[in-house]
This record gives C-alpha cells, structure tokens and sequence, in this order.
C-alpha cells in the first residue's frame, strides 16, 4: 500500500482520534517526538531527532505509586498505571532497535517492569527509512540498516510524492487498516543507503570482555576530557538507567523513577561514602564497555550502542564512541597499550 | 487501622506494607527490626542470603539482607550509616513500613551439604552470614561440624548476643569464637583481630567451605590467612554490597562488569570474583 504524502495530516488526524500520536516535531529549536497537534513545526526530515523517543515507554520521570500516611501508619499505596495508548509515527531504525534493546533489559531476566510493559502493550511504531544520513550516522555498522527496521509494527519508506506502507505485526495490520480511506494501492523498493561514520566492531566486543583490558591505560587517555555533564546519555536512545526518588507534601506523596546517569559520581556513591567509581576513568570505562560488551556478554543480542550518533554529535568535549571503537580494533591484542 | 488498600505482590517494585512488631537494640549504632504484613504473614520467603528493600515511606528505601526469617516474620539488622538508616533508628513497635524482595541469589546451601562448616563475620557483616548459620541449624543432619568465628571492635559492638553465647554453643557439633579487637568490657573472650585468631585457630581446609562478611579490610586479610592455611578460592563465599535501587536488574547502577549484584549476587565466591572486574 502507499500514502500520498499530501495526505499525512488526514492520517495524523486519524491516528490522532485512536491513541496519543507522537511525531517528529522542532519546538523551540529542539527536535524531538511530541504529540501531534503540539506547539511547533513539523520535523519529518529530522533523520534523528535532537532527544531519542525513548521516553515514549520510559518517561524522564514517571509516577509509580502514591500513597497517604497518619503518623507512623500508611493509610493507603497505590501503584499508578498507565494504559494510554500511544503511536509513534516516523521513527527511525537506530531509535526502533533501542526499543529492542529496551525490551530486554525490562522485559527479561526474570523480572517483568510493570510501568514499561504496560507501555509496550499500548505502543505501536511506525517506522520511516531513512534518504539521508547525518554526518555522525554509523548505524549500518552496528548492524542495522537505515531503511528497514524489522520490528516496527509498520515499515514507511519514501518514495518522493509517496510512503509505502508495510504491516510488519498485527498492530500494524491494525493501523493499516485504520488508515485504509487514505491508501492507494502500490508499493516499491526504497533506495539503499549508506551511512557517512564507518566503524569496524569486528573483534571489539570479544577484547573489551577480556579482562586484561579493564586495567589498560585506554580508559585514562580516553576519559581525560569528559567533563561529566551527562549530556551523552540524556540524548541516547538505549541509555535507560533510572533512580528512584520520592516527594512528599503533607501526609500524601509519591515514588517515582527518574532517568539517571553513569556518569554522575552519585550514581554509585554508597550510604557509608564508598564509591567504587570514583573518578571520571572509571566511569567512563562503565559506560563504554556496558554499550559495547557487557549488554550483549548479558543479553546476546548485540551491542547496546545502535549507531544513532547523537552522542558524538553532541558531547561538548567531542569524546566521540566512534573513535574509542577504532581505538579498541587497532589494539594488536586485549590489554596492550598499542 | 482504616481501610487500607495496596497493590502488593503484582509489581515488584512497589512494597507491601508490613508492621514493626519488635525492635531488638544489638549495639548503640545496630538494632534489628522485625517485620510482618498486616495480615500477620512475612512479607516474602527469603533463602539465606538474599536481600530485601526496606523503606521508610515517605523518607526513602534501602536494601539490607535479610538476617532470619520465621514462620510469620522477618529480622532485619540494620546499622546507622546516613540519612535513611538514622530515620529507620527513630522508628518504634508499631511503625508501618515498606518491604519488597526477596532479591538477588542465595548461600550455596545445596552446594555445602555434607561439608564441615566455617562461618566468618565481622562487625555488622555478621547478619548475612545469621541467614546462613540459622539456616545450618534448622537442618542440622545435613552439615558436618559448625565453627562460628565473630570478631567486633569492641565487647559493646557484638550482634545477635543471645546467640552467640547461648542459643548456637548448645548446638550439637558447635564451637562459637569470638574476639574483640580492645577488650575494655573485660569480657571473658579473645582479644585481637579476626584474621590472626584465625590463624591460630588453624582450622583445616579438608571437607570445609567458608563463609566470610565483614569490612573490605578484614575479608582481604581473613583471604590471606585461608590462603596460608590452605583453603583454596572456590571454598571460600562472601557477599558483595553495591548501591541499589531496584533490586530487580533494571535501574543499571550495581553492575559489576556484566553481573548485576541484585540479580547475580550478592553471594559470590571468591573465585567467581577473581573472574569479575575489580570494581567494588
Ligand atoms: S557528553 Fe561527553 S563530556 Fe558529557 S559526560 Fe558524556 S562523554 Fe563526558
Ligand atoms: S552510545 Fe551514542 S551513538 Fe551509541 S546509541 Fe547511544 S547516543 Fe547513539
Ligand atoms: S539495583 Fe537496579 S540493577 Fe541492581
């Protein structure tokens, strides 16, 4: 099927009345997903917007119960749920596979997140493929490929005056449908593209575990610079650590989670005061080797790094994964020093 | 009590609400806290060694490992260390409370079966390792001989006293030792620090697993003296302590390479550990 692209808005408008619809928007310099109808220009050629959409299924904060206490007893607690139904639109493939990502971390191992799962329940992503890439575009080299994100419920890609339109799960046979009154019939191939960053994971993975390489000196060299402002894992997609905080006011308050930073010194910081990573080395080193090793040594399903670029777009300090990567392939074996 | 709603059991990450039913003070900075849900049940069933999220609602949560469960209870000792702790020391009998767990792995229980035991604690670190002991006791025919080594700074700063000079020497097969590093009570045990008493205590690696919790410094030379004596690494089990916030794997921060403390740990033995990055 295809989409006349100067019938967007009726499909807007029409996905709009079934769930909250969010869609690349430019609201006050900044791209990001907002719901459709927001404040602000439409960004369909965003490629990667500024902010990941992550926090469609992990809110920046999010409420997870409330309760009322009478002195020293609790008269109530309540979890809050969330079941709004939500749809994103345009979504690109390096954001889809952090979702993947998403999902493993809360989904498996034993423990199903309650706040995520409802979420996921309620979510459908229509994927769009890329026609251009950014400079700091390198997803193809972490395996994925810009114009086809396999586990979007539906799959766009743009063809000049056209989206063809692909139901890739039964919800997206679902939206398919709901938008049926504004497809035509047709389809056609979406051109490949290739992304501007190269990087070669061959190999890196497998040295970065040995744990000769956790002593190297590449961690001092590399972290030298980072000033810990966090922005690196505020902008990317997969980066999903969160804390848990409260509020109160009066006898009533709530808990709720907040995203969180491995490059904060509080992050690990215990109640005595030790801090097993106490400077910036080690903390980077944690954030490196968790996207580069440790998720897929723990999930078996790749790198947790989806090639987005924003962190190397948008570090300060221009500390950039990409050439950490390099770094890490030239090395001659794990833990040597060239 | 008004009527009292509460979503617990779905989300493991929202606590039940439980009842301090007793408080048992241990040293000045240590009490123990005893927990039951409100229809008089434990909150959950914890094996030995795992841990539990205990929360102040309102002031924050904490994760602790559960000392001894009984029939419709849990103990929890907790020792004053920052803002939560302080606040958890001011509760009375009475106080409603959150609780959720159990969390992360368990005392290879199975795995020591049929071996002579050798539990190590020092200061506070003896409330995992009571888990454990509590648990060797409750099954008795299962374990060889039990050796109990407890060692704290001062006669003042000793746990769980009642069973250390009275409940666990009547056990059968059962020898409790204890030292303090100054004895200024003048109490009638060994003076001196954990590791050298060890040491001339000379126990034999043969047919014996350790347990070993205590502060960084004293497990390192405690390691050294079993070291000496002939234990090897994979005889040798002692629990980690990460900051924690989730319990369940989720939140990111107590990894230690690709091992999460809540999930993984926090037992590990002290070869599992050579194999982890050295970062704790
Ligand atoms: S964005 Fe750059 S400077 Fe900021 S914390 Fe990340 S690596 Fe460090
Ligand atoms: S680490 Fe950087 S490039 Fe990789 S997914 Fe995160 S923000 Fe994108
Ligand atoms: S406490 Fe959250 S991952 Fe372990």
């Amino acid at each position: 099927m295809k989409l006349a692209k100067n019938k967007l808005q009726q499909a807007f408008d029409l996905m709009a009345k079934e769930a909250n619809l969010l869609v690349p928007m430019k609201i006050e310099g900044v791209t990001k997903f907002a719901p459709w109808g927001a404040e602000g220009e439409l960004a369909m050629d965003a490629v990667n917007t500024l902010l990941p959409p992550k926090d469609a299924l992990f809110p920046q904060t999010e409420k997870m119960y409330k309760y009322k206490t009478r002195l020293t007893q609790v008269e109530s607690l309540e979890e809050i749920k969330e079941t709004d139904k939500q749809i994103i639109f345009g979504i690109r493939s390096c954001d889809m596979h952090s979702i993947d990502c998403m999902d493993e971390v809360f989904l498996t191992r034993g423990y199903v997140d309650s706040f995520y799962s409802r979420k996921k329940e309620n979510l459908t992503t229509v994927a769009i493929g890329c026609t251009k890439v950014l400079p700091t575009c390198f997803c193809d080299s972490m395996g994925l490929n810009p114009v086809a994100a396999p586990t979007a419920d539906v799959q766009l890609n743009d063809l000049g005056d056209y989206y063809a339109v692909k139901a890739q799960t039964e919800k997206g046979e679902a939206l398919v449908n709901l938008l049926k009154p504004l497809l035509e019939e047709g389809d056609g191939e979406a051109a490949a593209l290739e992304c501007t960053l190269k990087v070669n994971m061959d190999g890196v993975q497998k040295k970065l575990m040995n744990v000769k390489m956790f002593e190297s000196d590449i961690w001092q060299e590399t972290a030298q610079k980072c000033i810990g402002c966090g922005t690196c894992t505020y902008v990317c997609p997969t980066c999903y650590c969160f804390d848990i905080e409260g509020k109160e006011c009066g006898n009533e308050g709530y808990k709720f989670r907040c995203w969180d930073s491995c490059m904060f010194s509080e992050y690990t910081r215990m109640a005595g005061g030790h801090n097993p990573r106490p400077s910036k080395k080690e903390r980077v080193r944690n954030r490196f080797l968790h996207k580069l090793a440790y998720f897929e040594d723990r999930y078996g399903k790749g790198s947790l790094c989806v090639g987005c670029g924003r962190c190397v777009a948008d570090c300060p300090v221009d500390l950039d994964i990409t050439m950490f990567i390099d770094k890490v392939g030239a090395l001659k074996e794990a833990g040597s020093n060239d | 009590m008004t009527n009292h709603e509460c979503t617990c059991g779905e989300n493991p990450l929202v606590p039940q609400i439980c009842n301090v039913i007793k408080i048992t003070d241990e040293t000045p900075d240590t009490k123990t806290f005893r927990v039951q849900t409100l229809d008089g049940k434990k909150p959950f069933d914890p094996m030995p060694g795992q841990l539990g999220m205990f929360s102040l609602i309102g002031v924050g949560e904490g994760m602790f490992s559960v000392t001894a469960k009984g029939e419709d209870y849990l103990d929890f000792a907790i020792k004053r260390c920052g803002m939560l702790t302080d606040a958890l020391h001011e509760m009375s009998v009475g106080q409603q409370v959150g609780v959720r767990g159990a969390y992360g792995n368990t005392f290879p229980v199975e795995a020591c079966k049929g071996k002579d035991m050798l539990f190590i604690g020092g200061g506070i670190g003896l409330a995992p390792v009571r888990s454990f002991i509590r648990y060797a006791f409750e099954n008795r025919e299962d374990y060889g001989k039990i050796d109990i080594l407890y060692g704290a700074r001062s006669a003042k700063d000793l746990v769980f006293k009642e069973d250390l000079y009275t409940n666990w020497p009547a056990m059968k097969d059962t020898k409790v030792h204890i030292t303090v590093d100054c004895d200024d009570e003048e109490l009638a045990c060994h003076v001196g620090f954990v590791p050298a008493y060890l040491e001339e205590l000379a126990f034999k690696p043969d047919n014996r697993m350790v347990v070993l919790c205590g502060p960084p410094i004293m497990i390192k030379f405690c390691l050294d003296s079993l070291t000496k004596m002939g234990f090897s690494n994979d005889q040798v089990i002692t629990t980690l302590e990460m900051r924690m916030k989730c319990g369940i794997g989720k939140c990111g921060r107590c990894n230690i390479g690709s091992k999460y403390i809540c999930l993984d740990g926090p037992v590990f033995t002290m070869a599992e550990l050579e194999g982890l990055p050295q970062e704790f």
